[in-house]
């Protein structure tokens, strides 16, 4: 898998380099910035491009620009972005478009060479990803008034805020150990709870659970 | 009325009645009776007014050129005179008054010509009524005319006609000035001016009309009686420009009882340009503390020309930023002064109470807006250094974890770095700790914190403290960052080669006090760094003082309450 990754601090650049080379991928192109990340998109058509939220010019948001201007250009690269803060309007932000070969995910990640390589891996091949401490953040939130949150038992909770970082059935029973089938059982009994029209695609699950914790 | 003012009209009347008589008594004069009165009318109202107007506006040499004209008509009625030497002075001067009106009209209302082309006018009218009208009589054979040489009657016409051509010039020329300055004036010029300046312009037009007449042989005769009264009547029309300065001071009057009601915030302003007749009179109130004036919202302007300071016992209150016009009636505009001053007085404080407000504002904002700077240097500091620090370790760990298993003789560099990367983010958070409040002085005090200055400062530093208790927090912080913010300007700007910090305690404030022999010249306004100290220090109702003169050192020298 062909990656390209955007990011002004070259210590961390290199190291994710090497990370990734390390995981398997292959990494064919580096950007200190916006322009040159688009460049680099424009010449080796990468699968994924890893960009950093905060890059010069003005050190404030030019990651998400970047990737909404990527997916508008090229829709068929995926964009995980990666940032040091939690921030979960930056990722609604980004998800919002929708959540096609999209990802969130916080620095502190790469300490975990599997998770990471296999969000990266998820995001490349047209899945999404979500940030675990985004998603506990928009679970946990405070809701005024009747919250269905509340009838979810704690195994639909989790099995919940799996679903909204972008995890299939299948890789959601592996996390918890249970077979893809009781995930299922477990999907169709939150759906039921939250009244929430039950999908086939995941895209649309994703979409409608993150919409539906974001309200 | 003052001795030379009785004099002046005495003698007036004296002349007057003289001239008058040689006139009545005149072989000459074809209306002799007419002619008399006429005279003294004239020369009466001339010196009359111009006594009022002297009167009323001693400065202004506009009195004093009506008074002269009065008794230059007089000089001249003597044309009139049987008496051959007194006929020829009289022949001699007997268009001069012409140019004392001229020069009056010219010059109103400030008794000084304007412009190089009101010079060279009054200069030409002085050609044509006095040099050309000498010469004319060198030509004139008449008996009475001692300086006759010869008696030309052609010449005589010719010179006439010339003093006619350029008289009737520079009348309209007159005439067409006068009008133009009356259409450009301010209201309140052209209210006090009107009546002087229309008189005068149709008088010019009236001669020019005149002497064009006798040129072409059609003498206009008896209608030029008409001219005669309108000239008797320019005096009054002057009169009736300085009732109007009256009626101005009937203003003041009213002004009184205006600001005797204690009026509205702004109404004082208002009261005064009704008093004026000034619409756009700004007002300015002195501030002591800065030497300066401000509006009434208490921000600082800069006086235009056009100002007149109010003061009240000798001290400044306010400035009227009035009409250019305005500066013609300086009695009006100290009058109007002294009727306010109380009531500006009153809205002095009021300004000043704002400046101040206006100060304290400006610093909150700078002390705000500085946290705000810092924190985002914090953030920054944070993000670019340990954070980054932090995340490259934390990649390191999960290479490591990776290589452990497939390659662990690889491991072992990966683990430097991952060691490096580690010691580096500490220091960096230790600095940046450090930065933000250094422990030692929360630790050990304002002594404490100082001694290891000398060890972080390029220039040898010579520390004398004299404090033996421990201050109050706040005035710890802020006496530190005084001393290590003087420091950091000493090591920047100042090429110092030595430095010396004192504290001491001094009537209860904490004295601190950094002198540097460098090369002086530093500025308070550039550069946030001392302003921000200055901030500071008065939000805990201390001072800042900075001496630098260039090229014999820096003081910078605080002094804290101690609660």
């Amino acid at each position: 898998m062909r990656v390209v990754l955007a990011d002004d601090a070259v210590i961390l650049r290199e190291g994710l380099a090497r990370l990734l080379v390390e995981a398997g991928f292959d990494v064919v192109g580096q950007a200190a910035d916006a322009d040159e990340l688009l460049e680099q998109i424009e010449a080796r058509s990468p699968d994924v491009a890893i960009v950093d939220i905060r890059m010069p010019p003005t050190h404030t948001d030019e990651g998400l620009q970047a990737a909404a201007e990527i997916r508008a250009g090229h829709p068929s690269v995926g964009i995980l972005v990666l940032s040091q803060y939690v921030r979960p309007s930056y990722a609604l932000e980004l998800l919002s478009h929708g959540t096609e070969g999209v990802g969130y995910l916080l620095k502190d990640r790469v300490s975990d060479l599997e998770e990471l390589a296999s969000s990266v891996r998820r995001v490349g091949e047209g899945g999404s990803v979500l940030d675990p401490s985004v998603v506990a953040q928009l679970v946990e939130r405070p809701r005024s008034g009747d919250d269905p949150l509340e009838d979810l038992t704690e195994r639909e909770r989790e099995v919940l805020s799996l679903m909204a970082e972008g995890r299939s059935n299948k890789a959601i029973g592996e996390r918890l150990f249970i077979t893809e089938h009781t995930v299922e059982k477990h999907v169709k009994s939150i759906l039921g709870k939250l009244r929430l029209p039950e999908s086939p695609d995941d895209h649309r699950r994703v979409l409608a659970v993150l919409t539906y914790l974001s309200a | 009325m003052k001795p030379i003012d009785v004099a002046v009209a005495t003698a007036a009347l004296v002349a007057g009645a003289a001239v008058s008589v040689a006139v009545f008594t005149s072989d000459s004069a074809d209306h002799a009776v007419r002619t008399g009165v006429l005279t003294l009318v004239i020369g009466l109202s001339w010196v009359g007014a111009g006594l009022v107007a002297l009167h009323r506006r001693p400065e202004n040499r506009t009195g004093l050129i009506m008074v002269a004209t009065g008794f230059i008509w007089f000089v001249a009625q003597l044309g009139y005179a049987d008496n051959h030497l007194l006929n020829t002075f009289g022949t001699a001067t007997e268009l001069l008054f012409i140019l004392g009106f001229a020069y009056l009209l010219l010059s109103f209302p400030d008794g000084r010509l304007h412009s190089r082309f009101e010079r060279v006018l009054v200069a030409i009218g002085f050609l044509v009524c006095v040099v050309l009208q000498l010469t004319w009589m060198l030509f004139d054979g008449d008996p009475e005319n001692l300086i006759a040489v010869t008696d030309s009657p052609d010449a005589e016409a010719a010179i006439e006609n010339v003093q006619r051509a350029i008289g009737s010039v520079v009348s309209i020329s007159t005439a067409v000035v006068v009008v133009r300055r009356w259409r450009r004036a301010s209201a309140p010029l052209r209210r006090a001016a009107e009546p002087v300046l229309w008189a005068g312009a149709a008088s010019f037009v009236a001669l020019a009309v005149s002497a064009v007449n006798d040129i072409v042989g059609q003498p206009l005769g008896d209608i030029e009686w008409l001219w005669w009264v309108v000239f008797a009547t320019v005096p009054f029309a002057f009169l009736a420009g300085l009732l109007r300065v009256q009626m101005a001071r009937g203003a003041v009057a009213q002004l009184v009882l205006e600001l005797g009601r204690a009026p509205e915030p702004g109404g004082v302003r208002d009261a005064l340009a009704r008093a004026l007749g000034d619409p756009e009179l700004r007002l300015a109130y002195w501030v002591p503390e800065r030497n300066g004036f401000v509006d009434a919202a208490g921000r600082p302007v800069e006086l235009s020309a056009d100002a007149t300071v109010v003061a009240r016992s000798g001290r400044r209150i306010a400035a009227l930023e009035h009409d250019p016009a305005l500066s013609e009636q300086p009695e009006l505009l100290a009058s109007v002064g002294a009727a306010a001053a109380l009531a500006l007085e009153n809205e002095r404080l009021n300004a000043e109470l704002r400046a101040r407000l206006e100060d304290l504002r400006a610093s909150r904002a700078r002390i705000v807006e500085a946290a705000e700077l810092e924190r985002r240097r914090v953030e920054r500091n944070l993000h670019d250094g340990a954070q980054q620090r932090l995340v490259s370790l934390a990649m390191s760990l999960g290479l490591l974890e990776r290589k452990l298993e497939t390659d662990p003789e690889a491991a072992k560099p990966i683990l430097r770095d991952a060691r490096e990367d580690l010691a580096t983010a500490l220091q960096e958070l230790r600095e940046l700790s450090q930065g933000i409040h250094p422990s030692l002085l929360t630790e050990r005090g304002l002594e404490a914190a100082l001694g290891e200055l000398p060890l972080r400062t390029p220039v040898p530093l010579e520390l004398e403290f004299s404090i033996g208790e421990r201050l109050p927090v706040q005035v710890e912080a802020a006496a530190y960052y005084v001393v290590s913010e003087a420091l950091a300007n000493v090591t920047k700007y100042a090429q110092a080669t030595a430095v010396r910090v004192r504290v001491d305690r001094v009537d209860g404030n904490a004295l601190v006090e950094i002198a540097d022999d460098g090369v002086g010249g530093a500025d308070s306004s550039r550069g946030s760094g001392l302003s921000g100290l200055a901030d500071r220090v008065e939000a805990l109702g201390g001072r800042l003082a900075l001496v630098s003169p260039v090229g014999r050192g820096t003081v910078v020298r605080a002094e804290i309450p101690c609660g």
